[in-house]
């Protein structure tokens, strides 16, 4: 039952419907009460029963007895506008009335009379006129009975029109605060769960900004009252004007986009309580926050957690630095309430002892910041001088022997053996021939891999060069049956890298295309300059389905094919792609599809001015 | 006739000895020593004419052995290292090295190496290809521009018309690089338009005649990017 009533209550379609009832019910009673306003209804009729008791009349009286008595005090020749109740006025050697004493004696029931300094009232009179004149001045001022009765016929007009509008007004506005209530409690709930929820968008506005949205709508409606206000005073007709009509239309317009706006906001706002991040996310605390983060930053040490020293440096900077900016205080202050210079003095000397201080100290560390330093460094070059020496060693080392057994199995080769050994014999030339291109390949790559490969580094033309490598390999390719379509530029393409190293890569890639691409199709190599690069694309159409990654082929000893049993070591690739990054290039391998794709990029021009050949 | 006699130094016994036999196959005598030292006393007391020398040896090694031989005698000298840099190549052979060889070799290119050596050394020093304006000589090779021919190391090698003139041309120049353009200008006398893969296809072709192994060739060199040179060799 609970959940039902939870998941009813939660459910997005009432919110809507019930916030939509809002808007249209506050809309609703702000038009009825601007109609009011315009039409000029006086709200007095709810609550005096007869025109006579009410304070409407009053007032009208007491305009009365003000405009009669000016007019005989400054002799105003006519009261504007013509008066609705008869009156007799007089100073006692002049007067001014519009109806004569005895006829506004005959209306004694409404009569006010002012003779010898004091009031004599009617019986249907307002008993309590507080105004006192001279002692020869006598006023005489009543209402006829037929005045009056049509008066209290209008009075009772108006209230029989202005109650079910004031009904309405207030049926709507506790509707209204009803359902608004009824939001606030739901809102941010969801029918599934318990949790706050925030509305995107919405309720990522800063809280402050929110509340100072609301003032532009609040704004609007006080304007938009104030207009209307004046509106309705200044006309009095029964029936609205159509420039009437015209701004009711506009306020109610503007009320339904003020209150749908109020309404949002207030019910985030509402959100954002009821998650408790109403301070929290506003920008004046997002600032603060921000500032503070800042300052702590100054104070926080923890980056250089691993590093005592800079860790004592950094900690004797903040203290110099607030030690010199306390001690610059108390010396403006000492000198400020002493006026006697040598206690002035006193912080002066504290602070030379502290840059002292923290001079000294700050030498001694950066002594052992710089030892360390040179530690490392030597650490570091022994390192790679062991690396380099480790190569060469293990280089020799293996190929002694190597050198040992290709001699022996040639040597073995020209004995006279029976057939079967003479076959083992070739095996082994064979395989130990392999062997000697896989460590010397191997060792180019290491002396690659470890920065150790000497270099040769010259302008030259990466077209020519690319041209040679085709010339050089023209047996291969004949043989291979697989043709080279090249686009390369026109013009010539200086660089400067290493013409053996660079010479290599190419052999590699094209040998490796030649080696792996399907019969019948093309390898192209295209060449494009783009922003002073010259970017060399060598693409194949592999002749086996190609299931691994860029990155696998180039790992060591990856070989396209699973089965290792062509001639080569593979490690081509890796070789070519560390030899085009030592000899300063770029070096990349595409898969898609079928298609093979290496690319090579080197910057236009290298570092100087092209000389031709030397 | 007597057999030329070769000097093998290396400390690894069983290459020395794989050595020594592949040359007593070929005809030649040998004599081995397994370090510097001992390779300075065989010196004394014997005749040799070409030394194969190990370079990392212990007691004496192969370059300071070298440098002492060459102190006294103008024989031929082979070095044989693992080091495969171009620059300890460069090392050995400014300091009086004839040839370089990187281990693991191949035997008959080592064959082929000594042979190429010896004959220079015993034939080309006192006759042919010498005080002649028609001929030019760089290492081994020796070009007749009258003739139109050309031996290397003796053995009379046939090059086509084409291919006699880039050499020609090369050798005429030896020690300057030159670019396809340039070679194909001169050679072919014609304008050079896209000649770099038929310049290139010749110089592979000379380089298979004339060099003992083409793939690290000693004479006719690309330099790659740039032209073709021969490598200036006295």
């Amino acid at each position: 039952m609970a959940t039902k009533l939870r998941t009813f209550t939660r459910n997005k379609i009432l919110k809507i419907l019930s916030f939509s009832l809002v808007v249209i019910l506050i809309t609703a009673s702000s038009l009825q009460w601007f109609y009011l306003h315009n039409r000029n209804i006086n709200p007095e009729v709810l609550f005096v029963q007869d025109y006579d008791q009410s304070e409407t009349y009053h007032r009208k009286v007491s305009q009365g007895i003000r405009d009669t008595i000016n007019q005989i005090v400054y002799d105003i020749e006519k009261i504007l506008p013509e008066p609705e109740y008869l009156y007799y006025v007089s100073d006692g050697e002049k007067a001014y009335y519009n109806a004569s004493l005895s006829h506004i004696l005959d209306h004694e029931k409404y009569l006010y009379k002012y003779v010898d300094q004091s009031w004599e009232y009617g019986e249907h009179t307002y008993n309590n006129i507080q105004y006192y004149f001279d002692e020869n001045l006598s006023l005489y001022l009543t209402f006829t009975e037929e005045y009056m009765e049509q008066k209290q016929q209008e009075w009772e007009d108006e209230k029989t029109q202005l109650l079910p509008i004031v009904i309405s007004i207030f049926t709507s506005i506790t509707v209204a605060i009803l359902l608004i209530i009824y939001l606030i409690l739901v809102t941010g709930r969801k029918p599934e769960d318990d949790e706050v929820h925030l509305t995107p968008y919405m309720d990522m506005m800063y809280s402050d900004i929110q509340l100072g949205i609301m003032i532009f709508p609040l704004m609007i409606s006080y304007s938009e009252y104030n207009m209307v206000r004046n509106y309705g005073n200044s006309h009095s007709s029964n029936v609205l004007g159509m420039d009437q009509i015209l701004v009711i239309i506009l306020s109610a317009f503007t009320t339904i986009i003020s209150t749908i706006i109020l309404g949002v906001i207030l019910l985030s706002l509402v959100r954002k309580i009821k998650a408790k991040r109403l301070i929290k996310h506003s920008l004046v605390y997002a600032i603060f926050s921000g500032i503070s983060k800042f300052i702590r930053s100054f104070f926080d040490d923890s980056r250089f957690e691993h590093f005592p020293l800079t860790k004592s440096l950094d900690r004797r900077q903040l203290i110099f630095t607030s030690a010199s900016g306390v001690m610059v205080f108390t010396s403006f202050i000492f000198l400020l309430s002493t006026r006697s210079l040598f206690i002035g003095m006193i912080p002066v000397f504290i602070e030379a002892i502290i840059i002292y201080w923290y001079f000294n100290e700050n030498r001694k560390t950066f002594k052992e910041i710089n030892q360390g330093f040179q530690a490392s460094l030597q650490e570091q070059m022994k390192s790679e001088r062991m690396k380099v020496d480790l190569i060469t060693n293990v280089s020799h080392d293996l190929k002694t022997p190597l050198t040992s057994i290709i001699s022996y199995v040639d040597l073995l080769s020209k004995e006279d053996l029976p057939e079967s050994a003479k076959d083992y014999v070739n095996i082994l030339a064979d395989k130990s021939g392999r062997l000697k291109n896989i460590v010397s390949d191997l060792f180019d790559l290491a002396k690659s891999t470890s920065g150790s490969l000497p270099l040769d580094m010259k302008h030259l033309d990466l077209k020519k060069l690319i041209q040679q490598t085709l010339g050089d390999m023209e047996d291969e390719i004949e043989k291979s049956g697989i043709s080279i379509k090249e686009s390369l530029s026109a013009t010539p393409v200086y660089i400067y890298s290493d013409g053996k190293k660079l010479y290599r890569v190419f052999q590699n890639i094209i040998g490796n295309a030649l080696k792996y691409s399907m019969q019948g199709t093309r390898i192209f190599i295209d060449m494009k300059i783009d922003n002073n690069i010259v970017e060399v694309t060598i693409k194949n159409t592999a002749s086996y389905p190609m299931d691994f990654t860029a990155e696998e082929i180039l790992q060591r000893f990856t070989r396209g094919d699973e089965a290792r049993t062509s001639e080569g070591s593979g490690l081509g690739l890796s070789i070519a792609e560390s030899f085009t990054w030592a000899s300063g290039g770029r070096f990349q391998v595409e898969i898609d599809g079928d298609q093979f794709k290496v690319i090579l990029k080197f910057p236009v021009n290298g570092v100087e001015l092209v000389s031709g050949p030397e | 006739m007597v057999n030329e006699r070769i000097l093998v130094v290396d400390d690894d016994r069983e290459i020395a000895g794989a050595i020594e036999k592949l040359l007593i196959m070929e005809g030649y005598e040998v004599i081995k020593a397994y370090n510097g030292m001992e390779a300075l006393d065989v010196l004394i007391s014997n005749v040799v004419h070409l030394i194969i020398l190990d370079i990392m040896m212990p007691r004496l090694d192969g370059l300071s052995t070298m440098m002492k031989i060459r102190d006294s005698k103008n024989i031929p000298i082979i070095l044989l290292s693992a080091k495969s840099e171009d620059s300890d190549k460069i090392l050995g052979l400014s300091m009086g090295a004839d040839d370089y060889i990187t281990k693991p070799f191949n035997p008959q290119e080592l064959v082929a190496r000594v042979r190429s050596q010896l004959r220079r050394y015993l034939q080309l020093g006192d006759k042919d290809c010498a005080n002649s304006t028609s001929k030019h000589v760089v290492g081994g090779l020796c070009l007749d521009s009258d003739k139109a021919e050309l031996t290397v190391d003796g053995d009379p090698v046939k090059l086509t018309a084409k291919e006699f003139k880039i050499l020609e041309f090369l050798i005429k120049n030896a020690g300057c690089v030159f670019s396809a353009e340039q070679i194909y200008e001169r050679v072919w006398q014609e304008t050079a338009y896209s000649v770099e893969n038929t310049v290139m296809v010749h110089i592979r072709r000379i380089r298979e005649k004339i060099e003992i192994n083409p793939k690290e060739p000693k004479y006719l060199k690309v330099v790659w990017g740039i032209g073709y040179k021969i490598e200036n060799i006295y």
